[in-house]
């Protein structure tokens, strides 16, 4: 079963070599991506994912992209119903 | 102009600014405009033998202040050599701040001379990196990779620096700050469901992990103990936070665990995780492990709630805030409690080994005791590791520096370093073997040249110990690429280095060769000859479940297991 993740990311170094590289490490296939533009300081990005090693979940991953900096929404399967904003990260500095 | 600062410049500037006063480092081509602004200074530059000798000693001077490490190397191969020492601060969350130069930036991405794309070769084992693009944004930068390599879960960062743009002048300060990070108040309700949870636990388990001593959480915990008379296990990187020494502390979990430690998950029904992230080498078999308990899970990252093992109350945030907030009403609990130190104290280790050698672990566990509340162990990887983590006593946190998740041999000459330069008042001791050792014995010469008094214990089996006793036991004693016995003489290799160096190889020489080695001032290497057979005991089969212990005791027979 395949799921869509859409990320919203600021525009740094290597930041989109992060995300997919940390997707495949984590014990998924992708089997499909898509850019687009939000802007000259962000870009979206969806990507479908499908998990490959055993006893790996989309919640973890998830949380695991989440915990990169750069990200500023991030929406499991947006398709279902769970849509969450993601980021507490930025939020958490006073 | 020429008044303005260059991005070097504002390297180390920012570097003071931000309360930096050591910097573990090696020079070349490509950051030579920050080593021109680093002379004179003030700054304190350690000159390491090997790029991996900074990145373990900058990682084992965070461990042992509790403050970020920071080291420099250059483009290319200065980078690459880092790169193992960056891949342990990951696996152990210790938080580092590495530099790197690169080629100047007409040149990267025409494979330029010494360039290597570092920040793409080291995008999975940093929290975040960058590529400085503009020396004008050097402070802003530098405040950011210091504040996001403390926060949250700690973890090491990279900051990549071409070389152009550090001998550029540019107008602006060093007077970048970044926003405080305020560490998040764990959830109130799950608070409560935990200490229903608790109130409900009939045998309930402490397993404590290395984030309670990075979340500076020690004395919050000691404190939950003492409350709650909850017994405890700990992980590798977990040992000393509650002191060894305390009839609650079971010992270690996991593969090289104590049986009390083992039997004691095994038994529970309740696992208070503080900290620890079920990494395999604590779990052994997963879904054997811990079967019968409950689980509350409090952790700083929520990514690891859940990760491997469901948790029935998972708790995000500050285990500083959120342990002294735990406050249950814990219930019958005193059979389970006496059940588990009468395990303790029933599998205690026993040091009464035959012969005339010297036994490792009744060593080291003579070295703990001797070096008392000052004790301070830089450890190597191998037998000799999981000897320190089953027999030294360690009455302090922050006190037991080894290379946890990443199994890094070479860890323990650099991190000694790093560790006496960042707690002088310690007696910081490097357990290494012989196959470590060899692996980064240049950093004597740092020993050396700074005159850092750290004490050595090698302990050489003339062979890679650990893997020989896999070898034997589930290979069929099929030997392969075990055999060290042409290892140098480590003592004239040592006393080359400038060191003071002497060995033992009896037993009756211990207690003399210990007090010596602590009462020594300069750099001493103590080089202890081990029985090439001896093994690490207990033992948990790879795959197998933490019940499945197997053991070797003096007064049964060897086949009983």
């Amino acid at each position: 079963m395949s799921h869509l993740i859409h990320i919203e990311l600021d525009r740094l170094e290597g930041s989109l070599l992060r995300i997919l590289g940390l997707i495949e490490r984590r014990g998924f296939h992708i089997d499909g991506i898509e850019l687009f533009d939000l802007g000259e300081t962000k870009r979206g990005l969806n990507v479908t994912v499908r998990v490959r090693d055993a006893g790996r979940t989309l919640e973890t991953l998830n949380l695991q992209i989440d915990r990169l900096y750069g990200i500023t929404r991030l929406d499991a399967d947006p398709r279902g119903a769970t849509a969450k904003p993601a980021k507490a990260k930025q939020e958490a500095r006073a | 102009m020429s008044n303005q600062p260059s991005g070097a410049q504002l390297v180390i500037s920012t570097l003071k600014a931000l309360g930096v006063e050591t910097v573990f480092g090696y020079p070349g081509g490509a950051i030579m405009p920050i080593y021109d602004a680093l002379a004179g200074s003030g700054l304190q530059h350690i000159l390491v033998r090997h790029e991996q000798g900074a990145a373990f000693a900058a990682d084992a001077y965070a461990r042992a202040t509790g403050r970020t490490g920071v080291c420099m190397a250059t483009s290319g191969p200065g980078a690459t050599n880092l790169i193992t020492g960056i891949a342990n601060a990951y696996m152990d969350s210790v938080p580092m701040v590495c530099i790197t130069g690169q080629v100047g930036t007409h040149l990267m991405g025409t494979d330029g001379f010494q360039e290597v794309d570092i920040l793409g070769m080291t995008l999975g084992i940093v929290k975040h990196s960058w590529l400085v693009r503009n020396p004008a944004e050097i402070p802003a930068i530098l405040a950011e990779a210091f504040a996001i390599a403390r926060e949250g879960r700690p973890g090491p960062v990279l900051v990549d620096i071409p070389r152009d743009i550090a001998a550029t002048r540019v107008a602006t300060s060093d007077a970048a700050t970044f926003p405080e990070w305020t560490p998040p108040a764990p959830d109130a309700d799950a608070l409560k469901a935990a200490e229903k949870l608790i109130g409900q636990a009939q045998k309930p388990l402490f397993y404590v992990g290395g984030g309670v001593e990075m979340a500076g959480a020690a004395q919050e915990l000691r404190d939950l103990v003492a409350r709650t008379g909850i017994p405890l296990v700990s992980t590798l990187k977990g040992l000393g936070t509650l002191p060894t020494t305390d009839e609650l502390a079971l010992g270690m979990l996991g593969m090289h665990g104590t049986r009390a430690a083992n039997n004691a998950v095994q038994e529970a029904d309740l696992l208070i995780v503080l900290g620890a992230r079920f990494d395999d080498r604590a779990t052994g078999k997963l879904n054997a492990f811990a079967p019968n308990a409950k689980v509350i899970h409090f952790d700083i990252d929520r990514a690891e709630i859940g990760k491997l093992r469901k948790a029935d109350v998972g708790i995000v945030g500050d285990l500083k805030i959120g342990l002294p907030a735990l406050n249950p009403k814990v219930g019958p609990i005193q059979k389970w409690v006496e059940k588990c130190k009468a395990d303790k104290w029933e599998h205690r280790f026993r040091y009464n080994a035959p012969g005339q050698g010297i036994y490792a672990p009744g060593l080291l566990k003579t070295l703990s005791e001797k070096a008392g509340d000052k004790f301070m162990v830089a450890c190597d990887v191998g037998q000799h590791q999981m000897w320190v983590a089953q027999h030294c006593e360690f009455p302090n946190n922050r006190a037991h520096l080894t290379s946890g998740g990443s199994g890094a041999m070479g860890y323990g000459l650099p991190a000694g370093l790093g560790a006496k330069l960042g707690r002088p008042e310690m007696h910081v001791v490097t357990v290494s073997g012989d196959g470590s050792f060899m692996m980064n014995i240049q950093e004597m010469a740092t020993l050396n040249r700074y005159n850092i008094p750290l004490k050595i214990v090698l302990l050489d089996n003339s062979s890679l110990g650990l893997v020989r006793q896999w070898q034997q036991l589930f290979f069929e004693e099929n030997y392969s690429e075990i055999d060290l016995s042409d290892n140098p003489d480590f003592v004239v290799v040592a006393k080359a280095f400038n060191l003071d160096a002497f060995r033992i190889t009896h037993r009756h020489e211990v207690d003399a060769a210990l007090d010596r080695l602590l009462a020594a001032e300069r750099p001493t290497l103590l080089h202890v000859v081990i029985d090439p057979r001896e093994n690490v005991w207990p033992l948990v089969p790879p795959g197998a479940s933490n019940a499945d212990m197997m053991e070797e005791r003096w007064d049964e027979p060897l086949d009983s297991y």
